[in-house]
């Protein structure tokens, strides 16, 4: 894994690992002259999830669509296994899902996933295999016009997993998922990240906390952090406890909903005070960080 | 450079884009062929004398109307995130356009095909005759110029459609588009008007200027295709999000 400042990019393409990475190098892109990224470069080589985050029109939308090969950058270049983003071996590396659902209007579930196959490469067998993956069999008939936002966004997904590729752009792949379809959705990019490469956008901190390995904050068309989740900290550390009986141990603690708060100075802290809560006789049910420090990230 | 999908998909890109666009535009070919042809044969039945000189006027029309499905798979490909996702695995903007124009192309065929088919039947079913004027007013004026119109119609749309903001409506581009598709053919036709105000034409000149005007119109769609990949950025296929 290289996470490095456009100062320290090598100049050779990134063909570490498995022969295939992302090497973003100086790029500067944006909309019909109007620039939305400034000169950001990063490096990624090792399979594992990188969410990317940011408030909205920070340019997360941008940065997809520019690795993608859809934006070509005013400045600075992509590659992709070494070879630039506009070569077709790069982007038979790639695997790139829009925030939008991208289904084409007069083609059913099967016959629009039959047309993405084909597109990509994949076989009609494999249509068969995500209706099946992402339980969209019962959809496969329907239009999109038939679909709730939900359904059209399940559809959009089963797309990425017809054929396997090295790299995966996914740009808000739960939005508009009920918590049920999100969470099998999430498991199914887990898996994938063991062996892909998987840049993935959201909105929502609490599922960003979840599955990301390292988080790619963007702010105002500039990498502002780059690092590994464990790393990245919230200003304040609040530790809440919800117990089996009330205690008098816990008196002095805050109250929010069932849980008993407590501010520590950092997570290095907890064992300790969980400790003693026990030794006086607390029975413990569940203990958790209350505060997402990825929220810190915003401000 | 192409990898072996896009250039097989690309083939049944087209295929795919007609089927579509009898799904989502079926109502403008259906129509266009109804009304084409049901103009046509009851000029044909109620005033052969007639059918000559007036029923090409309705071909390019209906012609152009009854193929906006085309540009109506492009406009909604464009605000759903479908050129996108195209552009992503290797289409060029320059391939997305001719497949528009392609896709209107085998529509306008079908509507002018059913339609001139009809009519005609329904003409020599009476038991008239064919005579070189119609020969001239149906195949060269009536039908080329229908084809021309809606290479204009859809080439001027994909423009229109890429430059400005995703809307529906009458106000779209869709909901527009017919009425400035049929823009050649009117122009034709006033300078024949104007031409015969000094005398009869003759059919040399009727071709000339027919021909002139195919010709206008298929410089005006080569040269707005040609100049796709520099006039029009693939930014503009996007989505506005």
């Amino acid at each position: 894994m290289f996470m490095e400042s456009a100062t320290n990019v090598p100049d050779s393409p990134v063909t570490a690992g498995n022969g295939v990475g992302i090497d973003c190098r100086s790029v500067t892109a944006g909309y019909l002259g109007s620039r939305v990224l400034h000169q950001i470069s990063f490096r990624i080589t090792e399979p594992s999830i990188y969410v990317v985050l940011g408030p909205n029109g920070a340019g997360k939308t941008t940065l997809f669509r520019t690795l993608a090969g859809i934006l070509r950058p005013y400045e600075g270049e992509v590659f992709i296994g070494g070879e630039p983003v506009d070569h077709q071996s790069s982007r038979d590396r790639l695997h790139y899902l829009t925030h939008m659902d991208g289904l084409p209007d007069g083609l059913s579930v099967r016959e629009a996933l039959e047309f993405f196959a084909r597109a990509e490469g994949a076989q009609s067998g494999d249509v068969d295999r995500v209706l099946d993956q992402l339980a969209i069999r019962d959809l496969s008939a329907k239009f999109p016009s038939q679909l709730s936002a939900g359904q059209r966004k399940r559809v959009s997904i089963a797309r990425v997993f017809l054929q396997e590729r090295s790299i995966y752009l996914l740009d808000e792949p739960t939005a508009n998922l009920d918590p049920k379809v999100a969470r099998e959705i999430r498991e199914l990019i887990l898996k994938l990240s063991r062996e892909k490469i998987v840049l993935y956008s959201s909105h929502n901190l609490f599922e960003a906390r979840e599955i990301a390995r390292y988080v790619l904050v963007i702010k105002s068309g500039q990498i502002s952090r780059f690092d590994r989740i464990e790393n990245v900290r919230g200003s304040r550390y609040v530790l809440g406890i919800r117990v089996l009986q009330p205690s008098p141990a816990l008196v002095t603690y805050d109250h929010e909903g069932e849980y008993y708060l407590r501010e520590l100075s950092g997570p290095e802290e907890v064992p300790a005070v969980l400790r003693e809560l026990m030794a006086q006789g607390v029975q413990i049910r569940e203990a958790r960080e209350m505060e997402n420090p990825l929220e810190d990230l915003f401000t | 450079m192409s990898s072996p999908a896009t250039k097989y998909v690309s083939r049944s890109l087209y295929s795919v884009s007609v089927r579509r666009a009898w799904v989502t535009g079926r109502f403008f070919l259906v129509y266009g062929t109804v009304i084409s042809a049901l103009l046509g044969a009851l000029l044909a039945h109620f005033s052969a004398s007639s059918f000559a000189s007036s029923y090409p006027l309705f071909v390019p029309i209906f012609g152009v109307v009854g193929s906006m499905g085309g540009l109506t798979v492009f406009t909604s490909d464009r605000t759903k995130g479908v050129l996108e996702y195209l552009i992503a695995y290797g289409y060029s903007p320059r391939r997305l356009f001719a497949n528009v124009l392609l896709t209107t192309l085998v529509l306008v065929g079908i509507v002018v095909g059913i339609g001139v088919s009809v009519s005609l039947g329904v003409y020599f079913a009476e038991g008239n005759t064919a005579t070189s004027a119609l020969a001239i007013s149906v195949g060269v004026y009536a039908v080329p110029m229908a084809f021309a119109c809606a290479a204009f119609a859809s080439t001027v749309g994909v423009y229109w459609t890429a430059l400005s903001s995703p809307r529906a409506g009458i106000n779209s581009p869709v909901g527009l588009i017919p009425f400035i598709g049929i823009l050649p053919a009117l122009a034709t036709l006033f300078v024949i008007v104007a031409a015969t105000l000094s005398g009869p034409l003759s059919t040399t000149t009727l071709l000339l200027i027919l021909g002139s005007a195919m010709g206008l119109v298929a410089i005006f769609v080569i040269v707005l295709l040609a100049s796709m990949g520099r006039l029009l950025r693939r930014e503009r296929l996007l989505s506005q999000a």
